[in-house]
């Protein structure tokens, strides 16, 4: 566990000092202007419109920063070959893997931990009150960014770096779509685009499933049965993911 | 503990570029022992598979058929894989960590313990002469700097076997002295070592026994005595009379000059050379034998592979 934990933290420090923690500069940027500017286009609740948009932001900054991890999480050791002085010392493959993807994870935490702060401050100065509710919408997102992380260091094995990026970038944007991919499913003419879309439809994850922002912005009840069922489907998909991901690095010849 | 360090027996592996590009069979049935305490020479032309080889005893790449043992285990066992340090070709860095830092990663990934892993990672700088160096980003290092800072990767976690591809390549006069001079105290105080080159010298300087490799498979093991001993001691010829292409002596080797022609005959063929000589009229100004040296033999293995 030793080598997991090193390989992660190697990871993490590397996107930190590849400074990529700046996308929170660019989300506090978005989150200050667009609620001044909500704040005085709109009449009304404006707090919740600031919550919308602040949840909406955080997990867009944070879509981004798996997305462009996934771009450097594998092909940059492959490609510097610093890979090859991990994988001649005593760790295995999936210990690499798996270092790679709690890196990931660590930097996406950070940022959105540092982006719900930001925002249950910015809140609390329209409110005059903390919403606690938004570290649970924060923590939902986490759970979804593990997902889609998963995904990217799937793709990160599989292909190349660009491509593996508009894939994880395809997963997210099909992700939130499940719900109409299902309606299209049993609105289409045609046998094959069924298939076809049904195929993609069990394939993908719904990302729907960790979007609890209306219930926090409108302060809707939230079921529990809902966030225990989205913890456990998060589990079961990161846990298949990265098998899959390991089934294909295990035996990968590294040149 | 084994006295074979390292174990490669029939070794093949063929690598499958695409769809539309043939096959590239680099290792041929590839064997060879290290013995305990000994620098052993890994020798042979670019593209003979030496590279190949070392990442697949570092399990890198993945051998299609054949065995590796690493100290008597097999080499996927981590317990082998602790016993090994490796040193890649170039060393590859991590711009964003300082040398002290690099090798405190280097020793989690070796399991090595937090208390004793400081005091180690002073000793192997030391080792390296990289100790001033150390807190300064790898991204500034000059080739020198990042080539012993590699090997102090290598020697961090006390191997009982060493595999260095290419230690010397691309360092300067000075580095080379140093780094070479760490290799002799590595072996001295009983390390094995296995040394990756195509630079003849430093495999003839540093090495107790070499393997030439070409094409994909062995062609000769022993020490550099040994070796030569097997090749047939040969003379160079300078004659004046006769052109070296109309002479039905085989030679191993000729030159026609302005004055003189030169050849290189074996000794079995020596006393021919000179009654042809004489037969059609031509001088012989000088005879001298010559001794072949390891490039003479790579050389030799290496155009009878391609002939």
């Amino acid at each position: 566990m030793r080598a997991v934990v090193a390989i992660a933290a190697n990871t993490f420090r590397e996107a930190i000092r590849d400074r990529i923690l700046y996308l929170f500069l660019g989300f506090a940027v978005v989150l200050l202007v667009g609620s001044k500017l909500f704040g005085m286009l709109t009449v009304g609740d404006e707090t919740r419109i600031i919550k919308d948009l602040g949840l909406v932001a955080i997990q867009f900054f944070s879509m981004l920063i798996a997305v462009m991890m996934s771009l450097l999480l594998i092909s940059r050791e492959v490609d510097s070959r610093t890979v090859f002085n991990i994988l001649a010392k005593p760790v295995r493959r999936w210990q690499f893997l798996l270092g790679k993807y709690l890196g990931l994870v660590a930097v996406v935490a950070v940022n959105l931990t540092l982006m719900t702060l930001l925002l249950v401050v910015v809140v609390w100065v329209y409110q005059h009150e903390l919403d606690f509710m938004l570290f649970f919408a924060g923590a939902m997102t986490m759970l979804e960014m593990a997902v889609l992380a998963a995904f990217a260091t799937l793709f990160a094995v599989l292909t190349r770096p660009i491509l593996g990026s508009l894939m994880t970038l395809a997963v997210f944007v099909v992700g939130h779509m499940s719900e109409d991919l299902w309606l299209l499913t049993r609105q289409l003419p045609g046998a094959f685009a069924r298939a076809v879309i049904a195929t993609a439809y069990y394939l993908l994850p719904n990302l729907e499933r960790f979007d609890f922002h209306t219930e926090v912005v409108h302060d809707l009840p939230i079921p529990a049965a809902a966030v225990v069922w989205a913890c456990v489907y998060a589990i079961v998909i990161i846990v298949l993911v990265l098998y899959l991901a390991n089934l294909r690095f295990r035996r990968k010849d590294l040149m | 503990m084994a006295d074979i360090q390292l174990e490669v027996r029939d070794l093949r592996k063929t690598f499958h570029p695409g769809l539309f590009e043939s096959d590239v069979e680099v290792l041929k049935g590839l064997s060879f022992e290290v013995r305990r305490g000994e620098i052993f020479g890994f020798l042979g032309p670019n593209g003979a598979g030496k590279t190949t080889t070392i990442k697949a005893i570092t399990e890198i790449i993945f051998p299609d058929s054949g065995s590796i043992r690493v100290c008597g285990l097999p080499h996927t066992d981590l317990e082998a894989k602790r016993r090994l340090g490796f040193m890649t070709e170039s060393p590859y860095i991590y711009r964003h960590l300082t040398g002290r830092e690099f090798l405190r990663f280097c020793g989690e990934l070796l399991g090595m313990q937090r208390s004793g892993l400081e005091e180690r990672i002073s000793r192997v700088l030391d080792e390296v002469a990289m100790d001033a160096h150390a807190d300064r980003k790898m991204g500034a290092y000059s080739k020198g700097m990042l080539q012993r800072l590699a090997l102090a990767q290598a020697l961090l976690g006390e191997p009982d076997l060493l595999v260095l591809d290419e230690p010397l390549s691309g360092l300067d006069p000075v580095g080379r002295r140093d780094v070479r001079d760490i290799i002799l105290q590595q072996a001295a105080a009983g390390t094995t070592v296995f040394f990756s080159s195509h630079i003849i010298p430093d495999v003839e300087t540093i090495c107790d026994r070499v393997a030439i490799i070409v094409e994909g498979r062995v062609r000769a093991v022993g020490s550099v005595a040994e070796l030569m001993s097997d090749e047939a001691e040969c003379s160079e010829a300078t004659f004046v009379g006769a052109v070296p292409a109309d002479l039905r002596t085989p030679l191993l080797a000729s030159h026609v000059g302005s004055d003189a022609s030169w050849a290189r005959v074996s000794s079995a063929h020596r006393d021919a050379l000179i009654q042809e000589l004489a037969d059609r009229g031509a001088r012989l100004v000088s005879l001298n034998p010559v001794r072949s040296n390891l490039e003479d033999l790579l050389m030799r293995h290496y155009e009878g592979e391609g002939s």
